[in-house]
Parts: C-alpha cells; sequence; structure tokens
C-alpha cells in the first residue's frame, strides 16, 4: 500500500496506525522515497501539545542537542492509515547535525559490553525455573552459569534440577548456605506463582 | 563492496567492520561491508559535505536519503526492538545498516522477544537463548524502533562523561545532559518476580513489623545475633509498677511536648507558631548558629546565669519512673522541656511552662538532712526573698494536687529526700530556685514519696541523700549568686514547686557512692566551691553534678547503664557527692555546685 508521498514532508506530525496494529503519533523526519522508509520521532508531549497549539512556533520539535526522543524508523508501505495532525518545522537543523563518529562507537562498545555481561546471566539451554533461580540468587551471592549448572562463589555447583541436595562443593558453610537459600528461594517461587514452571 | 575499505581511517578499527556474526540470513556477508559503505556514501554523494575530524557534516539541500542515513547512524549502539513481517520483534543493539541498498539491519546482541511466526504464538522462552548477531534483510523490516535517541547530537562531543557511556556515568555527565526534561512519573510497582520485596511492609495493625531481622538471619544463614538492647538503654524494670510508670512517662512526655517555648526549632517539632519575625528563612530556621543567647559570652561564676539547664532533677530521673512526687517534674524548664525530666512527674503534668520557680530550697529548707538542715533554712529563706520578683509562680494549687496522689502512693516514712533535691548547681540550674518559691513554696506539701520506695527500697534512701545533697548544695551558692540569678528575668526556674517538703528522715541510711562514679567538673576552682575529695571516684556514664556544661547537661538523666552498677535508678550526680559531705558530720561549709558555664539547656533530657 503506497502512502501518499506529498504529505511526507519534513516537519510534519502525524498519526498513523500500521498493519500490525500499532498507532503512534509523531513528527516526520525524513522520508526517503527509494527506500520508501520514513522517520519520525515520537515528540516529547509536552511539546506535541504546544505543536497543535501554535503550529509555527520556531524551534518546536526541533531535536536540540543532547535532546532525546524516541525515534522509528517505518518501512511506509505498512502504513495503514495516517492522518496530518499539524505541520511544523523541520526538527533537524541541517546545519548542525554532527556525527560524532567516535563518540557513536564508543557507544556502541559500551552497548555491548553492558550487553554481554547480562548475557552471562542468562543460562543457555536452560528452563526458565533454572533462570529465576540463578536471578534470584545472584541477588545476594555472586553466580555463574557453567553450562547448566550455577557456580556460586565459583566454588558451589548446583546442578539441574537445583533442588538443595544438588548443591555440591565449596566449604561447608558456603555450602549451607546456599542451600539454604535455594530452598528459600524455591519456595518463594513455588508458592508465589504454583505451576508457573514445569 | 567496491574498495571501500580505503576509507578506513575516518571509521572503527576494521574490526568493527567484520561482522562476524552467524549467518543467520543470506546479506550477512555483506555485513562487513556495511558501515563503511554508508559513510562513505554520504561522504560522497553530497558535495556539500565537511568533514570536520571526527564528525562528518550534512550539507545543505541534504537529500532525504542522507537524512535517514543520518539518523540511522546516530542509531549505532542504541538498544532497538526490530519488527519483522511476520510480526516477530527483535532486540538488540543497532550495529549497521547497509545504505548502499534497501537498509538491511544488523543488529548485534539481538534476540527474539516476541515471535510472531506460526511457531510460537506466544513468547520465545522456551529455553533462554543467548542473543546473537542477527541481521534483517530489507524485505522483512517493517520497522526499527528505538528510544531516547538524540537526533540533534549529543552534547559537547568531546567532554568527559559522554552519556552514551552507560558504564561510565559521572555527575557531571548526568546533569549536564539534561535538557529539561519532564517526565511522566509512574508508580512503582514491583518486577514480576519480585513479590519478596513487600515483605518490607509487613507490619502488624500496631505498627510493629512481623519480620525479625535475626530470626530471619538465623534462620536464613545460620548467624546469630547477639544484639542485646540493654547494653545500649537502661533495662527496663517490668515489674508490678510498670503501668504505673508508664503512665508517668507518657504523662511527662506529654507535658514537655506540650510545653510552650521560644526556640524555634522546638516549636516547630511541635507544632507552635512563634510568628514569623526576622525573616525567618531557612537558613535561619534550620542551618544557622543559634544565636539568640549569650551562650558565647564568657560569664564568670557567680554571674552566670543559672539555666535551668541544671537538671539535677534530671539526673535523679530514670528510666524507672518512680512515682515520685513532682519535685523533680516540677521545675520546668525555661523552654525546654528539659528540667521535666523528673520522673516523678506527675505532679508536673499540671505544670506548664514558663514554670515556676522551683521551690528547690523549699526542699532544701523542708527537707534538711542531718545538720545542714538549718544551714539550708537560712540560706533559702534568704535566696528566696531576694529573688522574688524574677520568678514566675506557678500555679502550686497544680503541683500540690498532683503531689497529693502521689503522696498517696503510699510511700512514707521515707522523707522524700528522693526528690526534693534538685541539685542545683546554686545559681544554675536552679535559677530559681533558690527564688521566691520559697515564699510561696514553704506550704508546699512537701512529697514524700520515697523515691522508688516499694521497688528499691535501699536506692530510694541513698537517692535521697544524693538529692538532699544536690540540693543543699544548690542552695548553698544561692547566696552570692543570687544576684545573678536576681538578674535573670526570664529564666524560669527548675524547681518543683509541687516538691513535697522535705522531711528528715532519721532511719534513711546515707548514700554511698560507688567507686564507678564520676568525679564532678573539675572546674570549679572557685573557693567557694567544693568538691568532695572522695568523689573523684567516677561512675562511668553517670555525669556527676549539675549545672554542668551542656556535654553533661545534655544528658541530664543517668541511665544505669553498667548492669552491676549502681542500684539507685536516678542518680542525683550531684547527690553524692553531698551525701558524702553528710557523712562527714557536717561542715560548716556549704557544698557549693556550680557549673562553670551554665548554658541554657535547649534539648530534652531523656
Amino acid at each position: 500500500m503506497e502512502a501518499g508521498g506529498e504529505e511526507f514532508a519534513i516537519g510534519v506530525v502525524i498519526s498513523a496506525k500500521t498493519t500490525l496494529g500499532e498507532e503512534f503519533e509523531g513528527q516526520i523526519v525524513a522520508f526517503d522515497r527509494p527506500s520508501n522508509l520514513l522517520v519520525i520521532h515520537i515528540l516529547p508531549k509536552s511539546l506535541m501539545l504546544l505543536n497543535r497549539i501554535s503550529i509555527s512556533q520556531e524551534g518546536v520539535g526541533r531535536a536540540e542537542r543532547g535532546e532525546r526522543r524516541n525515534v522509528r524508523v517505518l518501512k511506509a508501505n505498512y502504513i495503514r492509515e495516517f492522518s496530518v495532525v499539524s505541520k511544523g518545522d523541520d526538527p533537524l537543523d541541517p546545519s548542525s547535525c554532527m556525527l560524532d563518529l567516535n563518540a557513536i562507537y564508543a557507544r556502541e562498545d559500551a552497548a555491548l559490553r553492558q550487553a554481554e555481561i547480562e548475557a552471562e546471566r542468562i543460562g543457555v539451554g536452560v528452563t526458565p525455573e533454572a533462570q529465576s533461580i540463578f536471578d534470584a540468587l545472584s541477588k545476594t551471592l555472586p553466580v555463574q552459569w557453567d553450562k547448566t549448572d550455577i557456580v556460586v562463589m565459583k566454588e558451589v555447583r548446583v546442578r539441574s534440577p537445583y533442588l538443595p541436595e544438588n548443591v555440591s562443593g565449596g566449604t561447608a558453610a558456603a555450602n549451607e548456605r546456599v542451600k539454604k537459600v535455594i530452598d528459600f528461594e524455591r519456595k518463594r517461587l513455588h508458592s508465589r506463582v504454583p505451576g508457573q514452571f514445569s | 563492496m567496491m574498495g571501500m575499505m580505503s576509507h578506513q581511517q575516518q571509521i572503527a578499527p576494521p574490526s568493527r567492520g567484520s561482522v562476524n556474526g552467524f549467518p543467520h540470513r543470506k546479506l550477512d556477508r555483506e555485513g562487513s561491508g556495511r558501515h563503511e559503505s554508508k559513510i562513505n556514501l554520504v561522504r560522497s554523494s553530497s558535495g556539500g559535505f565537511t568533514n570536520s575530524e571526527n564528525g562528518i557534516k550534512l550539507g545543505h539541500g541534504s537529500h532525504s536519503r542522507d537524512r535517514l542515513i543520518y539518523v540511522l547512524t546516530q542509531l549505532i549502539g542504541h538498544h532497538v526492538d526490530v519488527h519483522v513481517k511476520n510480526g516477530s520483534i527483535i532486540s538488540g543493539i543497532f550495529h549497521a545498516t547497509n545504505s548502499d541498498k534497501d537498509f538491511g539491519v544488523v543488529l548485534k546482541m539481538a534476540q527474539v522477544i516476541k515471535d510472531g511466526s506460526a511457531r510460537g504464538q506466544r513468547y520465545a522462552d522456551d529455553v533462554v537463548k543467548k542473543p546473537e548477531t542477527m541481521v534483517i534483510p530489507a524485505r522483512e523490516l517493517v520497522q526499527v524502533f528505538a528510544k531516547d535517541v538524540a537526533l540533534g547530537g549529543d552534547e559537547l562531543p568531546k567532554g568527559p562523561g559522554h552519556d552514551k557511556r552507560k558504564d561510565l556515568l559521572i555527575d557531571s555527565a548526568i546533569s549536564r545532559s539534561h535538557y529539561l526534561e519532564e517526565r511522566e512519573l509512574e508508580r512503582w510497582a514491583p518486577d514480576e518476580g519480585d513479590s519478596e520485596c513487600i515483605e518490607l511492609e509487613k507490619y502488624d495493625r500496631k505498627g510493629n513489623r512481623s519480620w525479625d531481622q535475626f530470626e530471619t538471619n538465623a534462620a536464613l544463614f545460620g548467624v546469630k545475633s547477639t544484639f542485646n538492647e540493654e547494653i545500649y538503654t537502661t533495662k527496663l524494670e517490668r515489674g508490678p509498677h510498670m503501668r504505673e510508670l508508664e503512665k508517668h512517662a507518657s504523662r511527662i512526655a506529654r507535658e514537655i511536648e506540650g510545653e510552650d517555648t521560644k526556640d524555634i526549632h522546638l516549636a516547630e517539632e511541635r507544632g507552635l507558631f512563634l510568628g514569623d519575625d526576622l525573616d525567618h528563612d531557612e537558613e535561619i530556621k534550620y542551618s544557622a548558629v543559634r544565636r539568640d543567647t549569650d551562650n558565647s559570652k564568657y560569664k564568670p561564676p557567680f554571674a552566670k546565669i543559672p539555666s535551668s539547664t541544671c537538671h539535677v532533677d534530671s539526673f535523679n530521673r530514670t528510666v524507672n519512673i518512680d512515682p515520685k512526687d513532682s519535685l523533680a517534674s516540677s521545675s520546668t524548664m525555661d523552654e525546654e522541656s528539659s528540667s521535666h525530666i523528673f520522673d516523678d512527674t506527675d505532679a508536673s503534668a499540671t505544670i506548664q511552662t514558663n514554670s515556676v520557680s522551683q521551690p528547690t530550697s523549699d526542699y532544701l529548707s523542708d527537707r534538711p538532712l542531718s545538720n545542714d538542715e538549718n544551714r539550708l533554712d537560712r540560706k533559702l529563706s534568704r535566696e528566696s526573698n531576694e529573688n522574688m520578683d524574677n520568678r514566675k509562680l506557678q500555679p502550686e494549687n497544680n503541683l500540690s494536687d498532683g503531689a497529693r496522689p502521689l503522696i498517696s502512693e503510699g510511700l512514707d516514712g521515707r522523707p522524700s529526700s528522693s526528690h526534693a533535691y534538685e541539685p542545683s548547681s546554686s545559681g544554675q540550674g536552679f535559677k530559681s530556685r533558690e527564688t521566691p518559691d520559697l515564699k510561696v513554696s514553704v506550704k508546699h506539701p512537701s512529697v514524700t514519696e520515697p523515691v522508688t520506695s516499694s521497688q528499691r527500697p535501699g536506692s530510694s534512701t541513698s537517692s535521697t541523700s544524693e538529692r538532699i545533697a544536690a540540693n543543699s548544695a544548690a542552695s548553698a551558692p544561692g547566696l552570692s549568686p543570687s544576684s545573678s540569678i536576681g538578674s535573670l528575668t526570664s529564666e524560669k526556674s527548675t524547681l518543683n514547686p509541687n516538691a513535697k517538703e522535705f522531711k528528715l528522715n532519721p532511719n534513711a541510711k546515707s548514700f554511698s557512692p560507688s567507686a564507678s562514679l564520676r568525679p564532678p567538673h573539675p572546674t570549679s576552682s572557685d573557693a567557694s566551691y567544693y568538691y568532695p575529695n572522695n568523689m573523684q571516684a567516677a561512675r562511668p556514664g553517670l555525669p556527676v553534678g549539675m549545672g554542668f556544661p551542656p556535654a553533661y547537661g545534655a544528658q541530664p538523666v543517668m541511665y544505669n547503664t553498667q548492669p552491676g552498677a549502681s542500684p539507685q535508678g536516678y542518680m542525683n550526680p550531684a547527690g553524692p557527692q553531698y551525701g558524702q559531705q553528710m557523712m562527714m558530720g557536717g561542715q560548716t561549709r556549704p557544698v557549693y555546685y556550680y557549673a562553670p558555664e551554665m548554658q541554657q539547656y535547649r534539648g530534652r533530657n531523656f
């Protein structure tokens, strides 16, 4: 479905529905005809109100330095219907749009690092129940995954199915403690959502 | 890839270019060249580009494609959600896009969040999967959704704290980058799996937590707690008289809290409106040093204003409140309730602020111990006469009334010794002790409640003597400082007008302080002051002496923090000393207690 191209002028605020059932409202930042990609940024609520009230306010909708918006890059052919809410100015200031590649890459690095750390916390091929036990344990103890075993404080190992009996290794005190925590967590998990986990 | 690699110096290290992701889809091989291609495209396509060191500017008259590319580049490193044709949503870190062609997207550390395929019409988490690099071809792409993108470029890209670097957020970066963001605040709700947080709110009806941290810890981890509350506070004796004591205590507390006060802090706490004068801005109210008293000026001993602080009474106070007579309680304090500490406050319940000159002297006069009796009497009367004008007399009636019930409590025989002596340090503390109350107070029924009476026979006696001692001591200096006392027009008496008259109990045991008594404040070097030498044995934890500098004054109530220490519940710090004197068979000299720098006591005596 080809949406009307003329309406997709930069700066126009539209309200649209997609074929996937999403609805949103935002200002057009860019539209690329060849690829049919529409870039919209979702205005912060306050500015949206302003937009309605005073259409031609200078700077309304313009993304200032550092200001954060939600951005959607949408293939226009998935727009089921849309309507123009108002017309605004170009949200991007062409003279000041700078791409700081270093910063961008740095950001990506940081994000990747962060994601990796979080990924460590997720066991591969473990049941969600196991994952919740792991998460619960990790609140107070340092835990890692070792395939499908949970390793606590690098010493104590908990095997599937993660019952207190499956705890082995480590000093007696550590072992006891892990057992207790597992026991407690299990009880809590089960009492909270009986039958949620297989 | 048409020789795109040559421009690599502008781009991140080559390693970045290789999306050695797992070939999920066909286009993967192109991944490595993608962002180079993108950058190059930008550079080559529009002639108006200026290249700054680190950035690429979009020239004027930018094509829509350039804008698109700009936006997409800005997205690199952001967490994005990619919606695809079959309804699935893949979430990951935006890594690259194929700007040459149709903008397929490469995501790193991506996961399928929502699986729209036929296989699983629900959240795909049969098995938790590790995130991986995913390539989404353009034809599948529906939408890329990114949150919190700074389209205008980030501020101060070269600043020390890129807020992009989430793992190293420093304060200046955090505060700097915020450009007027008002967020909609949502009430916090616990996550799915966090219902245990609610434990923190388990309170029963009374507001007591039903969760015992010590039990829990012991159960969970086998950790035994060695906490003993009594180490830190006075042991409560729960005996038959507990309720009475509690009642007394609450009465005293209510009194204290209901008092009028000139102190703005206390007034605020109590909800009293003092009148907004002096442009009391927040600084004055809450943080500036208080200057409304002239505590800072040095005053010679005798000229010192006997502040009500001298709460000898407070010394007498113990947590175990004895239904003593109001003696202690009544003396109020200037502004602070401090003076109220007296245990035996029953009577004081009626006492209002601006209390009255306490007829400490009364007590003294009324209940002279042994030899000192006469002497005290004389002194007191003298003093009282002199200070008439300064004292605001309290409705003695109240006191009396109050006192009565006390009396009835069944202690008799024992001289109320315990009460009376508000060991006023001569001038200090007892400001008005010596005062005119004497006149009035003479009629006061001496409160004869034996202090601890039923509970601690022995102790009461001793306390009695302590008190007496204190009081006598207090009265003594009355003479000299009387002038200073007289000068106190606004000071309130700490004497308890309701206190019962002291009647000497010939059977009373003399007080012998235990070895642990702390020696009195050594500053009294004045000739008129006498400190019994044998009082040097300090009783740890019991500040001895009245009218001591605020450090002491601040804890006028002496807690018997040592299990084995002095038997008496309340110690009159001055008492023992005096007691010593007493035992020495009467000296010719009165014992003066004097606090070198009696500051107005502003705190509460607990």
